[in-house]
């Protein structure tokens, strides 16, 4: 498993975002759903390393990131992509991504090759002098998946990754995401559920910092056949499990 | 997006991670940190500032190596400091201020090593504007100095303070980040650098380590300093010492929030702590040395004593003036200034064959207070008085005023009294006294009082009859007085000419 999680907790002050997390992922898409304040930004974080968690267990790619030297080399094999993604506007977008990859510590001799074929696979080849200022929001959000995706990563964490891509990108990346969950692990925090829907093999439902679904696209889709409210099939799914953890 | 596969990528093991590929991977992000640093385009402003501020005024000075390299130091990094504090702190700050902390957060790289790569991206460009200021400075005073070479302990001094600048920058915009810290260090680290050199007070002063100050606080960058005797190098090692002390230590204070570099921070930050506190302390014991430079017992090379071997310029006057070669320069201004005395007393008893110039003596008195003076023997020695033309303050009129009233009255009166009145302490006859006043060529506004505590000497009070007759022998020419004098100075010296017999 390339995610272990047990117990795992954060806490910011009085405030409990993440109460007591277990989860396991293997290669493959795995969506993370949730409302607003689930906890999905914050469990993401701390699998990427950013924060770590205040109790609970938590192994990434068979190593136990608590500690320097296995951090360190889980962080050369991740790829994160924030919610709020941050960018230096000055930089071009192929400068960005090359950035990225040497801060993750790729071989400097491998970095040219790697990070055309990173702006290449979103579709951001004809904009690679551009510099960041100049660029809409939906393209921003791909310059950001192309410095997640820089370093071939066996984890790759996307939270609301397609936020602000038009439906053509969305269908493009959705192909993406299948491709790269063929041999990496994919975790992809999103409140479109369509993305899980099509993207998926595996789904967990977050609510008020706790786990309370856990299975495949398919699972959560038949839990709503009777009680769900929604237009499509997992949206009802979505909506009556939430009912069901709060009821 | 496309969906084909990508290359298929060999995982890079820590192991198989050489330090050439290290060492290359740094090489690049160092290329892209200087591609987009601020510092690089406040390059301009660094240049304006410091052709307005400090360039205009060196270049001013006389063509010297000493007065201008001792500027240098003073103005440079001072003029350096605005965008080099100002562009380190913008970097420091950028990763808050563009909200991207996540995102490196989650990187393998240190968060030291990336913050290494962006500070010394900011002080390469600091340091690229500080030696083209040093290389235009020196490669036009090389084309017109007429002596000596290019002193490199004040250019040491300014390039170890840009890193020092700019560590103090940047540590404050990485643990402050926001838009209103780059301003906010800025004219904190402005108001402290120029108060840093007021506080100066003596030659036992702390305050000396600023890296603006390039000798004794009240004489500076002065002519008759490390000319005669080479340049100290005492405070300037003293203040490299400090600068990289603080620079190591802030830098050093910017991994201690690394977890495991902790130690290795905190080690590296108390060993920079020490070597700037020493430096302070060794600054604290510094001594003004007669030659005019701080010099520090701790850190002193006796050798650099020994006075530097040269071969003075002379003039064809006709008592020849010979001046040190890095003043030749200003050879026709004193010969000119004290032309009409040489030709008087030329040939005369008494009369100097040569006159040479002779290094200043430097005393720290109280406060800031420093007493320059010459150990002259007879008429044959003179200083050069200060301020040189150029310098500030100096002007042509100024500088032949302080030789006609330093060597010009000292000439005429070794001639005239022979020695024999001021050795006896006896007071020199009111004839004696109208042929000495007759003879210098005083400016307009030196009146007699003004001279009796230099000299030793109570010239003719104006309206008496011996100023009447002073202005009688003044209105000859050199070559009658000299004539005059040739048959009368055994008679006036002795006593037996009265005013009535001066022509």
């Amino acid at each position: 498993m390339n995610v272990e999680i047990s117990d795992l907790t954060r806490r910011f002050g009085r405030h409990q975002a993440v109460a007591g997390v277990s989860l396991q992922a293997g290669p493959g898409v795995f969506g993370l759903l949730g409302p607003n304040g689930a906890g999905k930004t914050t469990l993401l974080r701390m699998m990427a390393t950013v924060i770590p968690p205040t109790t609970g267990r938590l192994r990434l790619l068979d190593r136990d990131p608590a500690t320097h030297g296995p951090r360190r080399e889980v962080r050369r094999r991740l790829g994160y992509l924030p919610q709020n993604l941050g960018y230096y506007p000055g930089f071009t977008v192929a400068e960005f991504v090359e950035y990225f990859a040497l801060l993750k510590e790729m071989p400097a001799a491998r970095v040219p090759a790697a990070v055309a074929t990173a702006v290449e696979r979103v579709d951001l080849s004809g904009k690679a002098k551009a510099k960041l200022r100049t660029l809409s929001g939906g393209m921003l959000r791909r310059v950001g998946i192309a410095q997640a995706i820089v370093n071939e990563p066996e984890l790759l964490l996307l939270d609301e990754p397609t936020a602000g891509l038009d439906p053509e990108q969305r269908v493009h990346f959705r192909a993406l995401l299948r491709e790269l969950g063929q041999r990496a692990t994919v975790v992809v925090s999103t409140h479109l559920v369509e993305d899980v829907g099509a993207a998926c093999t595996q789904v967990a439902l977050m609510d008020q910092g706790k786990v309370v679904f856990d299975g495949t696209p398919g699972e959560l889709t038949a839990r709503g056949t009777e009680q769900g409210t929604g237009d499509a099939p997992l949206e009802r799914g979505y909506t009556a499990v939430l009912a069901a953890a709060r009821a | 997006m496309t969906a084909a596969s990508a290359p298929a990528a060999s995982r890079p093991a820590a192991a198989r991670r050489g330090a050439g590929s290290a060492v290359l991977g740094s090489g690049r992000l160092l290329r892209l940190e200087l591609r987009h640093n601020a510092m690089l385009w406040l390059l301009p402003v660094a240049f304006a500032l410091f052709w307005y501020n400090g360039y205009r005024e060196i270049m001013a000075l006389p063509p010297m190596w000493n007065l201008r390299a001792m500027t240098l130091q003073n103005r440079l990094l001072f003029d350096l400091m605005v965008p080099a504090v100002g562009a380190a702190a913008w970097m420091g700050s950028r990763e808050g201020r563009r909200s991207i902390t996540d995102l490196v957060a989650g990187t393998a790289r240190p968060r030291w090593s990336r913050q290494l790569a962006t500070w010394a991206a900011t002080t390469a460009w600091a340091e690229l504007a500080c030696l083209i200021c040093v290389a235009v400075v020196y490669l036009i005073t090389a084309r017109h100095a007429s002596w000596g070479g290019p002193l490199w302990w004040p250019v040491v001094v300014s390039v170890a303070g840009v890193p020092a600048l700019t560590a103090i920058g940047f540590a404050a915009g990485a643990w402050f980040p926001g838009r209103f810290v780059t301003p906010l260090v800025t004219v904190v680290v402005f108001f402290g650098l120029a108060f840093g050199t007021q506080a100066t007070s003596g030659d036992h002063s702390y305050w000396q380590i600023s890296p603006l100050i390039a000798g004794a606080f009240d004489i500076g960058a002065a002519p008759g300093v490390a000319t005669f005797y080479p340049y100290l190098p005492d405070l300037s090692i003293a203040q490299v010492m400090f600068t990289a002390g603080l620079t190591v230590a802030i830098l050093g204070a910017l991994g201690i929030p690394v977890a495991r570099m902790r130690w290795l921070a905190a080690v590296i930050t108390a060993a920079g702590l020490a070597a700037a506190g020493t430096a302070v302390a060794l600054a604290g014991t510094g001594r003004l040395d007669p030659h005019g430079m701080i010099a520090i017992p701790a850190l002193h090379d006796a050798a650099a004593g020994q006075p530097v071997r040269y071969t003075p310029a002379c003039g064809r006057s006709p008592i020849p003036i010979c001046v040190h070669p890095a003043y030749a320069g200003f050879l026709p201004a004193v010969t000119t200034a004290v032309g009409s005395e040489l030709t008087e007393f030329a040939g005369l008893p008494g009369a100097p064959a040569r006159i040479s110039q002779v290094a200043p003596v430097y005393q720290q008195e109280t406060g800031n207070g420093i007493n320059v003076s010459a150990h002259v023997s007879g008429a044959s020695e003179f200083i050069v008085p200060d301020p040189l033309p150029g310098q500030p303050g100096g002007t042509s009129t100024q500088f032949a005023a302080n030789l006609a009233e330093g060597l010009g009255l000292q000439l005429a009166s070794r001639v005239i009294l022979g020695g024999a009145d001021q050795s006896a302490g006896a007071a020199p006859s009111q004839a004696k006294l109208a042929v000495i006043a007759g003879s210098v060529r005083f400016p307009s506004s030196v009146e007699s009082r003004d001279l009796a505590p230099l000299y030793g000497q109570v010239l003719p009070e104006p309206g008496s009859p011996a100023s009447l007759a002073a202005k009688r022998f003044a209105a000859l020419s050199p070559a009658a007085r000299h004539a005059w004098l040739a048959g009368h100075l055994a008679a006036l010296r002795a006593g037996r000419v009265s005013l009535a017999q001066l022509p």
